[in-house]
């Protein structure tokens, strides 16, 4: 085990994946699973640019890695609007509670 | 004879069609001019009575030319029986006869056509005339008995004249008697349209014009026994009577087809077709020397064309034949319309209900002519019958005439007895013809018609007189109070009777007409017997009947005008008939008793030889399956004289007996009937043959009538029925099916989604950490799947 | 061409007026359906001015041009010409090579269908009949007042159908025609039958349709065979030719078969006939006997024999046994009946099975396959046609005549009637006259037609030749039992004895024109001889060489 890999990034990269979706399962806090949330798109943000260095997927890792950047942002504020409404509504961001839409 | 300027052809045909159509027209106008008219005029009776008078003299102009373009050849020929052989049937037609001039008679029949009603390439069907001695003898005895009967029944059915009949047979239901308007047109438009098919009969020129006349004829006899409508009796004898013709007829048209097929024509004479002449029947079977040419290995007769030669077939140029066995089945199938029309056994149930009808009918329709028609077709058609058909006609002839004659014995209602003395009399012309006797038949059929024309018209004065009372029983002693009719009576039953003054004046035995006509048949059947000695009954039984005959005709006379009356009541009213009835009484009773004074060498009896068919004269050695011989002219003049001494006895021992019995009344009647009960009652019962057919056809008809229509309703309406309720019940379980299956698999998915849905609903919570929990655990199985079954 | 078209749809533009009547003009719309039939009748009889005598083929006959290029071809009217020895058309002394027979236009031409009329000796006569027939019903439907308009529509609508099929000469056109015919049928026995009329109704209906089917299979088996031919002249030239073969024949020829003898009808397919004619009004039964019955005979003639001779030469023999069968078979149940119009409805049977007989007695020699005694064929086959005539007349007038007391009395129970001679003498004459002609009485004309067919059938075979001559004492049998129980006797036993009344003019009128057709026919027969002679022998003709044809064709296949 010399250099450091590919399989080194990877399992940063599923480190950081399953942090993020522990993180989701388990806050109650809607805060808390949007940061679950940029935890798990970031895991899998550093496969792409990991995949980028060492395989035959090049620079379309790299921009692939660019656009879960700014689709991770764009999903940012769009859920922060909606904690922010259903603060609002609810006077909580208690996840639990959000439970209307169920079956 | 040729060279007249109007052919005797042309003028024969033009009066005899006269003398036929004329009734027809007079049927025409009587039936139409009487239902608008009144019913009290006697117009219609006076127009039927010309129109057949008319006929009459018609006839008698035909007899006249006929004689004078045949230069009397028939009258030549007396006192030769063995002479002239077979000279007289050549070809004939009107055509004929020059070429035919080295036979001494040729040409003496006049043949032709009316129209033609259908022709199918060789096939043709025409209506024709044939105008032989025979045709014109007939028309004449036809017109003769016929104007005096309608002169009779102007006076007889005079009743009828009225707006108001009372028919004292009919007893409706609200009581009384029928009333109803008389029916006087009627009667005589029907004895009109009689007149009219009976000539047409006689007329015609082929065998299928024969059948057309021979139902027109049936048909008026139809109507004229169920002229009273409102009897139940009188309308079942004339169904019975049509009925049992048309049985008859079933055979006629067996006949017909064979001779259709096997002949392709059915002309009697030669004929016209595209111009050729071509051989009819008679001249295809018998050849013109009469005799049939008969293959005895193949057992076929060779037909023969106009020259006598055997006819060779147009396509192959092989000669044609007939099968003799199809002979034999088409003589006996004519035959079989001669029996059922002549009311021959087995067929003869029918005439004795036919009395039904009013007298001058039975007088006319039941004696005189249309029975009779069945004789005079025999005759006709005599060329055509093979010697086993004569056998049978002999044999159907000899059961006929012993049979009635032994009812007659016991009937007591005087036309019945009239009517089964009938049947006897045409079983002797039957007779007469099947064992060769040609002329002899009809030369009885012509005294025959005269005489019980005659007898039935003094037994209709007789129940005129008596105010409709036909029993014997309650007669008697009417000639003083009916002397004319009585005398005219006694005239009849000599003349049946066969009575004669036993001695010999210039060579002939003076003797009413029945002597020598029966006399003729008599000495044929012995003639024929001696030929035929397995045939001997043929002899003895009209032998023996004549005595019968003798018997139960004086058994009439006596019973009805001799002795005390038995009834004082009845005899209180009776009168004799006027005039209009007496009239015709005198002068059938003059023909009766004068028409044939010199016995066979009288002008009838010769007229009625030179028709007979040619080689009967010469006799004809055994021949036929049967192997019969049948006597020539000369065999049967060899016996005359001994027949008719036997005959002569016989009869007078029969009238004997009647006088002992009736007469004198030495002999109690009731004694013998006592005696011979089981015998009375089955003579009584005729034999059981009412009831042996109603048994064996009538019921069983009807049986077979019901199971037709019972199987129609049960299987083929069953079978229908079955179908359509198969399909109603197909339909049924298809809609079952529908219901539960198809529907019932449509809605089954329907509700395993619903609950299936129903069910996963728990699953959303609506619990977002759960769902993550969903996701990554779902994110691990599919992983671990992956792994399990796609391992690196 | 425009003639045969006019008669044939007279009778539907006269239904097409009819229907704009105003309501309660009942009278008015009977006197103009009147009229149309009266028209229609008239029309046929032009069609005496037009028919040769001598041409025993299709007529008329046309010469055609063919013109430049795709132009169609010019047809001219040939008006006089004669028929040389070879049967080909001569006019002016020379022949006329490109003659056709029949008119015709295009019709639907994808399927080579066409609208084609013609008639000859075989469907000449009986179109008269049609006519003639309708003319009487209509003066005979007096006597039907409930919904009168419906009925007049439906009762010419029903000749349309009845004359289009003795015209049609293109197979599919005649089955277009058939059916047409079926449906107003089903209603004016349904609508204006008696008590039982639905059950009638529909089992006329089913058994028909089923006809029907049968004959729509056949055609389509021709169809297919003969290159998309509907041509029923050409498809009769082509088998002629022996262009079909055996087994087809057979089958075709037994599909056909079954399909006008349920028409005709012959035992066993004859049980919709008394209930129909029992049901149906008076009129309706009058032209159910006397016109609709010949379907069956014509069809025969017209498509089943000459489509298949070999079929039908196979099925000759098992054909007269039919015939035969019928011919007793009704007479038995006519006597067992007790109702007055099943009686005759079963004489109608009875009588029809002589058509059957003389159609199908073709005897051929065993070796060769020509035909013997053709003669004795063709007056087999006349005799039958004559029947049929003779049989429309008489049949019509015993159902007119029981209708006639029908209307009286309304009841039809044979054993409580009797004594009408006495109350309605004349109508009484006119009946027994009119049942004579059906006993088959000499001077009449049942007379001709069952004698001339039961001659000429000894020829085929004895055995059925006497069993179908048996007929003539069972038909005696039953007519005169009826006659006595109806019209002899001394008094009326039914019901309602004040009803009845003389006959009004209207019913003298039908009662006597009939039975001087009756007569008329059965004194001077050769008035139809003469008509349909020429035609029945070329029929034969052909049906020989059609034999022979597919005869040979088995053997080369053999060989």
């Amino acid at each position: 085990m010399g250099a450091i890999g590919l399989k080194h990034y990877l399992v940063v990269g599923a480190v950081m994946f399953v942090c993020g979706v522990v993180c989701m399962a388990t806050k109650r806090n809607g805060i808390g699973v949007l940061m679950g949330v940029e935890l798990v798109l970031n895991g899998a943000n550093i496969n792409f640019v990991a995949f980028s260095q060492y395989t035959a997927l090049q620079l379309d890792g790299q921009v692939m890695a660019l656009f879960v950047i700014v689709l991770a942002a764009a999903e940012a504020a769009i859920a922060l609007a909606i904690a922010l409404n259903f603060y609002n509504n609810h006077l909580t961001i208690d996840v639990d509670r959000g439970d209307e839409l169920q079956g | 004879m040729e060279n007249s300027v109007e052919h005797p052809g042309d003028i024969l045909k033009t009066l005899l069609t006269i003398a036929w159509l004329l009734p027809l027209a007079g049927f025409a106008i009587e039936v139409f001019g009487g239902y608008w008219g009144g019913r009290r005029s006697k117009a219609a009776a006076y127009l039927a009575v010309l129109c057949i008078a008319t006929g009459f003299v018609c006839s008698t102009a035909a007899l006249l030319v006929w004689g004078n373009a045949t230069d009397w050849v028939a009258l030549e020929q007396s006192e030769h029986h063995d002479a002239h052989g077979s000279a007289h049937s050549g070809p004939q037609g009107p055509g004929a006869h020059e070429a035919n001039g080295h036979e001494r008679h040729a040409g003496t029949v006049f043949s032709g056509t009316f129209y033609t009603l259908a022709r199918f390439g060789s096939l043709v069907v025409s209506l024709d005339y044939y105008i032989d001695s025979l045709t014109l003898v007939m028309f004449m005895m036809v017109t003769l008995v016929a104007t005096c009967i309608h002169i009779f029944a102007i006076g007889y059915m005079s009743e009828e004249l009225t707006d108001d009949y009372v028919d004292h047979q009919v007893h409706p239901s609200r009581g009384g008697h029928l009333h109803r308007p008389g029916r006087f047109y009627l009667f005589f438009s029907y004895m009109s349209l009689f007149c009219f098919s009976m000539l047409g009969l006689v007329l015609a020129g082929n065998i299928f014009m024969v059948f057309v006349f021979w139902e027109l004829v049936g048909i008026c006899s139809y109507l004229l026994i169920g002229f009273y409508i409102e009897r139940k009796s009188a309308c079942t004898a004339a169904n019975k009577a049509f009925i049992m013709n048309r049985v008859g007829d079933f055979g006629f048209l067996i006949g017909m087809m064979v001779l259709w097929t096997w002949f392709g024509t059915f002309h009697f004479g030669p004929h016209e077709v595209d111009g050729a002449t071509k051989p009819g029947l008679f001249q295809m079977a018998r050849g013109n020397d009469g005799q049939l040419d008969v293959d005895h290995d193949a057992h076929v007769v060779y037909l023969r064309d106009g020259e006598g030669n055997r006819l060779a077939d147009a396509k192959t140029g092989q000669p044609r034949t007939i099968p003799y066995m199809l002979l034999v089945v088409a003589g006996l199938g004519v035959f079989a319309g001669c029996v059922g029309k002549s009311a021959q056994f087995p067929l003869q149930t029918w005439l004795p209900d036919a009395m039904e009808g009013p007298t001058p009918v039975s007088a006319l329709v039941h004696s005189a002519t249309m029975v009779a028609a069945g004789v005079y077709l025999a005759g006709r058609f005599y060329p055509m019958f093979a010697p086993d058909v004569l056998l049978v006609i002999a044999y159907v002839g000899c059961i006929t005439l012993f049979l009635a004659a032994t009812i007659a014995i016991v009937a007591t209602d005087i036309k019945r007895v009239l009517a089964y003395s009938t049947i006897s009399q045409l079983g002797y012309m039957m007779l007469a013809i099947g064992v060769a006797g040609w002329a002899a038949g009809l030369f009885h059929l012509i005294t025959h018609a005269i005489f019980k024309s005659l007898m039935f018209l003094a037994s209709g004065s007789v129940i005129a007189g008596c105010h409709h009372e036909q029993e014997m029983p309650r007669m008697g002693g009417l000639r003083k109070k009916m002397p004319i009719t009585a005398y005219t009576m006694l005239v009849g039953v000599i003349a049946i009777s066969g009575l004669a003054i036993p001695i010999s004046l210039y060579g002939f035995t003076p003797a009413f007409s029945g002597y020598h006509s029966k006399d003729a048949i008599v000495a044929t059947a012995l003639a024929f017997t001696n030929l035929n000695s397995a045939h001997f009954l043929l002899f003895w039984v009209p032998l023996v009947t004549a005595g019968i005959t003798a018997f139960y005709m004086f058994r009439l006379w006596f019973y009805t005008f001799a002795g005390q009356p038995r009834d004082a009541e009845l005899y209180k009213h009776v009168h004799e008939s006027p005039w209009v009835m007496t009239g015709p009484l005198v002068v059938l009773a003059l023909f009766a008793a004068f028409i044939v004074p010199t016995g066979e060498n009288s002008t009838l009896f010769k007229l009625l030889t030179h028709s007979e068919p040619a080689g009967v004269a010469a006799g004809v050695a055994a021949s036929g399956t049967a192997n019969i011989a049948l006597p020539g002219h000369e065999a049967i003049h060899a016996v005359h004289s001994e027949a008719g001494t036997y005959a002569l006895m016989v009869a007078l021992a029969g009238a004997i007996v009647a006088y002992l019995l009736y007469g004198a009344r030495l002999l109690d009647p009731a004694d013998i009937k006592r005696q011979f009960a089981g015998l009375h009652h089955f003579l009584v019962e005729k034999w059981q043959f009412d009831n042996l057919y109603d048994a064996a056809f009538v019921r069983p008809v009807r049986v077979v009538a019901a199971w037709c229509a019972a199987i129609d309703r049960i299987v083929f309406d069953g079978f229908l029925h079955g179908i359509c309720r198969v399909g109603i019940d197909v339909s049924r379980w298809d809609r079952k099916f529908d219901e539960n299956v198809v529907d019932g698999l449509v809605n089954l998915v329907g509700d395993v989604t619903f609950s299936v849905g129903r069910s996963l609903r728990a699953v959303q919570t609506g619990r977002l950490r759960q769902y993550i929990m969903f996701i990554a655990l779902g994110v691990m199985v599919l992983f671990l799947l992956l792994f399990m079954f796609f391992p690196r | 061409m425009l003639l045969l078209s006019l008669i044939i749809f007279l009778p539907a533009a006269g239904a097409f007026f009819v229907a704009w009547f105003p309501p309660n003009s009942d009278e008015a719309q009977r006197q103009f359906s009147l009229a149309i039939t009266i028209g229609t009748f008239v029309l046929t009889l032009f069609l005496f001015a037009d028919f040769n005598k001598h041409d025993p083929g299709i007529q008329p006959v046309y010469v055609v041009a063919q013109a430049e290029g795709n132009a169609p071809a010019t047809y001219t009217r040939l008006q006089s010409y004669s028929i040389n020895a070879d049967g080909k058309v001569v006019a002016d002394g020379n022949v006329v090579e490109n003659a056709s027979r029949g008119a015709a236009f295009e019709w639907i031409s994808n399927w080579n269908i066409y609208y084609r009329l013609g008639y000859d000796g075989i469907s000449f006569p009986l179109v008269l009949l049609t006519s003639f027939i309708c003319l009487l019903a209509m003066l005979a439907s007096w006597s039907v007042t409930k919904q009168v308009k419906g009925y007049l529509i439906l009762f010419l609508l029903l000749e349309t159908g009845m004359l289009g099929v003795f015209l049609a000469l293109d197979f599919f056109l005649f089955y277009v025609f058939w059916e047409i015919m079926l449906l107003p049928m089903y209603f004016l026995i349904g609508i204006w039958g008696g008590p039982r009329k639905e059950y009638a109704a529909i089992k006329f209906f089913l058994y028909t349709l089923a006809g029907g089917v049968l004959m729509l299979i056949a055609m389509l088996m021709f169809y297919f065979a003969s290159n998309s031919n509907f041509n029923l002249m050409e498809l009769a030239d082509l088998a002629k030719r022996g262009g079909f073969d055996q087994t087809m024949q057979i089958t075709a020829f037994i599909l056909l078969f079954i399909g006008f003898a349920i028409k005709i009808p012959t035992f066993p397919f004859h049980t919709w006939l008394p209930d129909a004619h029992v049901e149906a009004p008076t009129p309706i039964s009058m032209i159910l006997a006397g016109v609709l019955l010949k379907m069956g005979g014509y069809g025969i003639l017209r498509v089943a024999f000459p489509l298949c001779p070999y079929g039908a030469q196979v099925a000759a023999y098992a054909l007269v046994v039919i015939g035969a069968v019928s011919i007793i078979y009704g007479a038995f149940a006519a006597m067992a009946q007790t109702d007055f119009k099943r009686l005759v409805a079963y004489s109608s049977v009875s009588h029809m099975g002589y058509v059957l007989v003389g159609i199908a007695i073709w005897k051929i020699n065993e070796a060769t396959g020509a035909v013997e005694g053709k003669d004795y064929w063709v007056m087999g086959m006349n005799g039958a046609m004559f029947q049929m005539l003779a049989h429309g007349v008489s049949s019509a007038g015993m159902f007119f005549m029981v209708g006639v007391i029908y209307d009286r009395v309304h009841h039809r129970d044979l054993n409580r009637f009797g004594g009408l001679a006495g109350l309605m003498p004349l109508y009484s004459g006119l009946a027994v006259g009119i049942f004579f002609a059906g006993l088959g009485l000499p001077g009449l004309c049942g007379f001709i037609g069952e004698v001339f067919v039961v001659i000429s059938s000894y020829n085929y075979s004895p055995l059925l030749a006497i069993i179908a001559a048996s007929g003539v004492i069972l038909t005696a049998g039953y007519i005169l039992w009826t006659l006595q129980r109806v019209y002899l006797g001394a008094e009326y036993k039914g019901p309602h004895p004040e009803a009845i009344t003389p006959m009004n003019g209207r019913e003298i009128t039908v009662g006597s024109v009939l039975l001087i057709a009756a007569i008329a026919l059965g004194v001077y027969p050769a008035m139809a001889f003469d008509i349909m002679h020429g035609s029945m022998d070329l029929l034969a003709t052909s049906l020989d060489e059609g034999y022979r044809a597919a005869l040979s064709g088995l053997m080369s296949a053999s060989n």
